[in-house]
């Protein structure tokens, strides 16, 4: 199976993206709502500390913290779930059983340009906005690289995640429940909507283990430079490279039943 | 033969009846609905809890003030969900793929019919459970000893923010009869909606003017709470103007999207 | 009963431009022309008339029953349903017709047809008689009962249409617009479609209007014809006269020993100038001729004269090559109205 066979499904996805163009827009205002609210709220709480507080947090880094959280949410809105859970409610996932081509693989070839058009058009100047209103940290360029490195392996891991709530249109009609379920859930352990760092004992015990971390939490701990030399940066990669694979076994897997079920059933 | 007030009340009776018939049909759709808020109401006051472990009053309130502000803020949001969740379709895809038609066709209001395909979405009773509980429990653990005044304004005040929200959805739904697609636009107006959840008094200035006066979520959980919470009438006397004008935009700009409707396709 | 006066609608339509760089220039930057659909179209249909809407893709056909129905209002011109202006007084319009569009569902999607028909029992009042009157015909004809309670989105195309023809009957309706009812039905069931409507018409009166890509609906349903091409009426009158309209007829013969096939044809060729001839599948001879030219009398003399005949028939000019004839010679304008 070469890449190229996906070529055309990166094309025609970037091509229906660009068609609502005020998608991006919208994202963005979301974005920049959904951010503000936790600045607003956890400035409040940082207001009057000069030095580091609470977790060790600086005002600007817990700012940087939540800007650049809201950022990699944006990244990962690539809008897998909605398309997949739609596929299946309409019957059309049928269709693709028939193309020569694995379906997650096409989806994972048609949401790169999404995630592309979404970096590039809202959270750079999300980034941007914030940084002019806000203080914010800078970070080391050693930081600032492992940052790139571990946004790529959370890109895997949202499309995974994100894949397998789509799949749930297979067991139920309401999707959006599911995606709600979700994206509650992965804004919570991720990290967006308070820094981890923060979480009391067994709270911050379950978001260590569950693979959400490695969506915000994993990349902005190094990007802020919250961790002890090789080791510690090593970690925070191991533990997202082992959820990467992980996930992708389990995609691989539940797609094959799926496939298989709908074989069965004809549609 | 005009169709009545009380023959749309019987007609609305019935349909509620057949909404609540699909839920039985739907179990785990009821429950993943229902479920939803839970889970996310359930993280968003734990996130707010875990803000209280770190210092004991933000912005001048209390963790159970909070609490109690973002149960007044799930009421009004989740009797609104529960009859007009139907709008999201509209936004989403009722005119883009033509099958608004559908609801011009019948001799019954057009807006009536077309919020009539999913009144009691499972979804609202979450919020309203979780909304009620909140408000009781925080309203308990603050002392709280609402006057017979305050008690009695509590159903038309959850009434007037379910109807603000009903006109945000509505206008913003109706611009797709332009667009074609409004989806993201109601995404962006409910996100902001969210600010509602948590004081005004974290929030900068011109934010504070927005929520109150362009998407005046504000009336819908801040102006009551600060009411019942500290008896201040400031906002909340605003509470039926605002309710009107919002009803009142909202209901020309559906009107005049209805007389320029092209059912697109063959 | 329904009555046109110079309808006319437009339509404002984004140019798109293909391929990714067209995606890409288009978030910039749209243009947007205006496409006439209906273009001052006017007529007039008695009450309880079955007409046929005849017309090419993209003439105007769904557009202007759209308008008749209420759901969009004319840029200009006006038409009447019963007495009323559809978009203006919707309710009032909506309560006398009954719609099908074959390619859009108007049914509850998440209910089965027992529930929707429930809903519409209410929505519409129906008496309890006129209900369980039309029920009963709908498990006679359509078998109805037989969809049980699958929800509406899980039905066949074709077990949906059976539900949408019989929703748009169920009040009662004064008049029936069905645009593409047939679409997805096998035989057997398109008679029991055709049965049902033109029962409703004889019992009740009902008025129809009808659309559909298969000219046996038309034959067996409808008695008047409307075609329009280009957005205009280019005929408003009885099926038959449409028939009538044909500028080629033809005459069909058989005949013992004499000339050889091609022998014949240069024979008729030469006599009726402009008449052409040739062999059909059966091994007889056919004969095409300008109507305007001769009559059907005066072939079968010429053919009396030359040939001795065995079998000879004029047959019926068929709805098919009246409607090519009758679109080329139209006005082809606004054909690509994509609204259709």
């Amino acid at each position: 199976m070469r890449a190229g066979t996906y070529v055309p499904f990166v094309t025609s996805g970037l091509q229906s993206l660009l068609q609502y163009r005020s998608t991006f827009l919208i994202t963005g205002v979301t974005a920049a709502a959904g951010a503000a609210v936790t600045v607003f709220l956890w400035r409040a709480v940082y207001a009057g500390s000069t030095g580091p507080g609470p977790g060790g947090f600086t005002p600007a880094g817990v700012t940087t913290y939540l800007v650049v959280a809201q950022v990699l949410a944006v990244v990962h809105a690539n809008r897998v779930d909605d398309e997949v859970a739609a596929e299946v409610y309409r019957g059309d996932i049928a269709v693709m059983l028939v193309r020569p081509v694995s379906y997650p693989l096409v989806r994972f070839a048609a949401c790169l340009p999404v995630i592309a058009a979404n970096a590039l058009l809202v959270g750079v100047p999300l980034l941007a906005l914030f940084a002019v209103l806000v203080p914010l940290t800078v970070p080391t360029p050693v930081d600032a690289a492992l940052f790139v490195l571990s946004t790529a392996f959370s890109t895997v891991i949202a499309f995974c995640v994100n894949l397998l709530t789509g799949m749930a249109g297979f067991v139920t009609t309401n999707t959006w429940g599911v995606r709600m379920v979700k994206q509650g859930i992965v804004s919570f352990f991720a990290g967006q909507m308070v820094p981890l760092a923060l979480l009391p004992g067994p709270l911050h015990a379950l978001a260590m283990v569950l693979p959400f971390r490695a969506m915000a939490d994993g990349p902005l701990t190094l990007l802020l430079g919250r961790y002890e030399g090789v080791g510690g940066a090593s970690a925070v990669l191991g533990h997202q490279l082992g959820w990467a694979v992980g996930l992708v076994l389990l995609c691989a897997v539940l797609w094959r039943a799926a496939a298989s079920r709908l074989e069965v059933l004809g549609g | 033969m005009n169709r009545t007030l009380g023959g749309h009340l019987r007609l609305a009776f019935f349909l509620g009846g057949v909404g609540l018939h699909r839920l039985t049909a739907y179990r785990l759709d009821f429950l993943l609905g229902s479920g939803a808020f839970l889970v996310r109401v359930g993280l968003q006051t734990l996130a707010v809890g875990v803000v209280f472990t770190h210092v004991p009053a933000v912005a001048g309130w209390s963790y159970h003030q909070v609490l109690f502000l973002l149960g007044c803020s799930l009421l009004p949001r989740g009797l609104d969900h529960l009859f007009t969740d139907q709008l999201w379709e509209l936004s989403r895809k009722l005119i883009q793929r033509g099958e608004f038609y559908r609801y011009l066709i019948r001799p019954v209001n057009p807006l009536f019919s077309l919020l009539s395909e999913r009144f009691f979405h499972p979804d609202g009773f979450g919020e309203l459970a979780v909304g009620a509980v909140l408000v009781l429990w925080s309203g308990a653990e603050l002392g709280l000893d609402p006057t017979a005044l305050q008690w009695a304004l509590v159903v038309p005040l959850v009434l007037c923010g379910a109807l603000v929200h009903a006109a945000v959805k509505l206008f913003f739904a109706s611009l797709s009869f332009w667009t074609v697609t409004s989806m993201p636009a109601m995404q962006a107006a409910t996100q902001v909606s969210e600010f509602a959840g948590y004081p005004l008094d974290l929030y900068h200035p011109s934010l504070r003017t927005l929520l109150t006066w362009v998407l005046p979520f504000a009336f819908t959980s801040y102006a009551p709470a600060v009411y019942l919470l500290h008896g201040s009438t400031g906002l909340v006397r605003w509470l039926p103007v605002v309710t009107g004008l919002s009803l009142l935009a909202a209901l020309s700009l559906w009107r005049r999207g209805l007389s320029r409707y092209e059912m697109t396709g063959s | 009963m329904i009555v046109a006066e110079r309808l006319t609608k437009d339509f404002r339509v984004a140019e798109r431009r293909p391929g990714l760089l067209g995606s890409l220039s288009t978030l910039l930057t749209r243009e947007h022309r205006t496409v006439r659909a209906v273009d001052g179209i006017s007529f007039h249909l008695r009450a309880g008339s079955k007409t046929a809407y005849i017309g090419a893709n993209g003439a105007g056909k769904s557009t202007t029953i759209k308008m008749l129905t209420g759901i969009m209002t004319p840029s200009s011109g006006r038409c009447l349903v019963n007495g009323v202006e559809p978009y203006r007084q919707r309710r009032d319009n909506a309560r006398s017709i009954g719609v099908v569009f074959g390619q859009r569902s108007q049914l509850w999607w998440d209910l089965s047809v027992p529930d929707s028909f429930q809903i519409l029992r209410r929505i519409y009042a129906v008496p309890d008689a006129v209900y369980e009157r039309n029920l009963a015909l709908y498990r006679e004809l359509l078998d109805i009962d037989a969809l049980g309670t699958t929800p509406v989105r899980q039905l066949s195309l074709g077990q949906r249409m059976r539900a949408e023809i019989a929703a748009s009957l169920l009040h009662d309706p004064k008049v029936v617009f069905w645009d593409e009812p047939t679409i997805g039905l096998d035989m057997v069931l398109k008679e029991a479609v055709r049965a049902l409507v033109n029962r409703a018409n004889a019992e009740l009166g009902t008025t129809v209007l009808l659309t559909s890509h298969d000219l046996s609906d038309i034959s067996a349903i409808c008695d008047d014809a409307l075609v329009v091409d280009g957005g205009r009426v280019v005929h408003e009158g009885t099926l038959h006269e449409l028939l009538r309209r044909a500028d080629r007829r033809s005459v069909v013969f058989d005949h013992r020993g004499g000339p050889g096939v091609a022998d014949a044809v240069l024979r008729i060729e030469t006599g009726l100038p402009g008449a052409t001839a040739g062999l059909t599948g059966e091994g007889r001879i056919r004969v095409d001729y300008p109507a305007e030219a001769f009559t059907s009398r005066h072939v079968l003399g010429f053919l009396l004269d030359h040939f001795e005949l065995a079998d000879c028939y004029a047959p019926e000019p068929d709805l098919e090559t009246v409607l090519r004839q009758t679109y080329r010679s139209g006005v082809p304008a606004a054909r690509d109205g994509g609204a259709g």
